[in-house]
């Protein structure tokens, strides 16, 4: 319990000696149990950081003279997706906010603020350090658009339409329930914590990229307040109304269905990673969300994420 | 040829009936498309918010059957509109998954969920039609 301990009080200069394994074993500590909206925002007045006070001195020498062409490639390949992604739930989430309940939305605020933090966060990291030209936070996410594979633009794609169909009606549970899916399990449950994952492994365990490590390694704690959110909004929601578990399972149902394409190949080998890794990785962290939280899924479910594609970002 | 003319909605019919060039990207990715394809029956009606006009795509077993000008959308499963700025730089080349995610077409009507199971089909006849050349 100590390294969770930990965790849960660093600043940013002890963030960087934490170990990623006990920040993501933080963000599941907390779901069987799920915190209420309103510790979940003290605990984010606790540990919010300054972006600004990162230094990425060390990672331009890491970048330019020891990590080869090869992992720089991957390392792009992969995290260029949670560059647009921070981006693409910062924007799409005050939408959420106009709903649920006056707790929920203070809550809500407070992860607004995080989502707009960690974009900033990428944006200095893609422009000081990968060395992306454009002088305005746009003009950087367009240059590393070319990067992002479908594996993201599909459900940050679903996730806007999403958002656009609830600001018709921000208290539809159902609306509410879909985009919480598409947003909280798999975005962030699944996806970010894979990306998490697999770039601070191989940060830490080559000793490269140390205000990388730090940085995403405190977005990594910002995250599980986020899905402890997540999943506790989806848990009281079926709750509440059981017949809403049909809408986490037909959102699930899009997102699997289009979680196999991708049309460029990735080699994360040089991260260190195997296709069959990423997928048991992927698989494992649906899992936890799923059992941890009591989401029941029917056997055609089950069946589509036994096959989750190994090509987290195309390869 | 004129955008948004009968004739043009003929080609572009022809263009996503047959898809975009395959070059450039992996087989597998194909793959999914063509399963995405198989069987699909459904109509898109693409619009230009400043005219109002749409041109309506009938999908019938996975066939483009279908095309047509019109202003009237309301038969269509799929309503999707997008201002003249960004059907001009689809035209130039803008990646239309980029202008998905930027929900830069806007679902005005039709089931979010359905639609997006056949995405990566929905972007690549997007970029098959986009690339017609007009004037
Ligand atoms: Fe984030
Ligand atoms: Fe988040």
């Amino acid at each position: 319990m100590t390294e969770l301990t930990d965790v849960a009080e660093s600043d940013l200069r002890g963030i960087r000696d934490l170990d990623i394994d006990d920040v993501l074993a933080y963000v599941h500590r907390d779901l069987k149990r799920l915190p209420d909206y309103t510790e979940l925002y003290k605990r984010y007045l606790r540990q919010r950081w300054d972006v600004y006070e990162l230094d990425f001195s060390q990672d331009v020498a890491d970048w330019r003279e020891r990590m080869t062409q090869e992992e720089r490639d991957a390392f792009v390949g992969i995290s260029a997706g949670f560059h647009h992604g921070e981006r693409q739930v910062e924007v799409e989430l005050p939408v959420f906010m106009l709903g649920g309940s006056e707790e929920s939305k203070i809550y809500m605020s407070s992860q607004i603020e995080d989502e707009a933090r960690h974009t900033v966060f990428f944006d200095r990291f893609y422009r000081e350090v990968v060395g992306m030209p454009g002088d305005s936070v746009q003009e950087v996410l367009d240059a590393s658009f070319e990067h992002v594979s479908e594996t993201f633009v599909g459900p940050f794609g679903l996730l806007a339409y999403q958002a656009d169909e609830l600001r018709k009606d921000p208290e539809d549970p159902a609306a509410r329930v879909r985009y919480g899916t598409t947003y909280f399990l798999w975005i962030e449950g699944v996806l970010a914590l894979s990306v998490m994952k697999i770039t601070l492994t191989y940060c830490r365990e080559r000793g490269f990229l140390p205000g990388y490590y730090t940085g995403f390694t405190a977005t990594c704690r910002d995250e599980a307040r986020h899905v402890q959110f997540g999943m506790r909004f989806l848990r009281d929601s079926v709750q509440e109304d059981p017949r809403l578990l049909l809408q986490i399972h037909e959102t699930l149902r899009t997102i699997l269905a289009i979680n196999g394409a991708a049309s460029r190949r990735l080699a994360l080998e040089s991260l260190g990673w195997t296709p069959e890794e990423v997928r048991r990785l992927m698989i494992r962290q649906l899992h936890m969300k799923l059992t941890d939280v009591g989401i029941a899924i029917p056997p055609d479910i089950r069946e589509m994420v036994s096959r989750i594609e190994p090509e987290l970002a195309g390869g | 040829m004129r955008f948004f003319t009968p004739e043009w909605a003929e080609a572009a019919r022809a263009a996503v009936d047959a898809g975009p060039e395959r070059a450039g990207k992996l087989p597998t990715y194909w793959n999914w498309i063509d399963r995405a394809r198989t069987g699909y029956t459904a109509t898109w009606a693409l619009g230009v918010r400043e005219t109002g006009e749409y041109l309506v795509l009938r999908w019938k077993d996975g066939k483009c059957a279908e095309a047509e000008i019109t202003s009237d959308p309301s038969a269509a499963d799929y309503v999707l509109a997008a201002g003249a700025d960004t059907w001009r730089e689809l035209r130039e080349g803008a990646d239309p998954g980029r202008v998905v995610m930027y929900r830069q077409l806007r679902l005005e009507r039709g089931d979010v969920l359905a639609f997006f199971r056949v995405i990566y089909f929905f972007v690549e006849s997007l970029a098959a039609l986009s690339r017609l050349r007009t004037d």
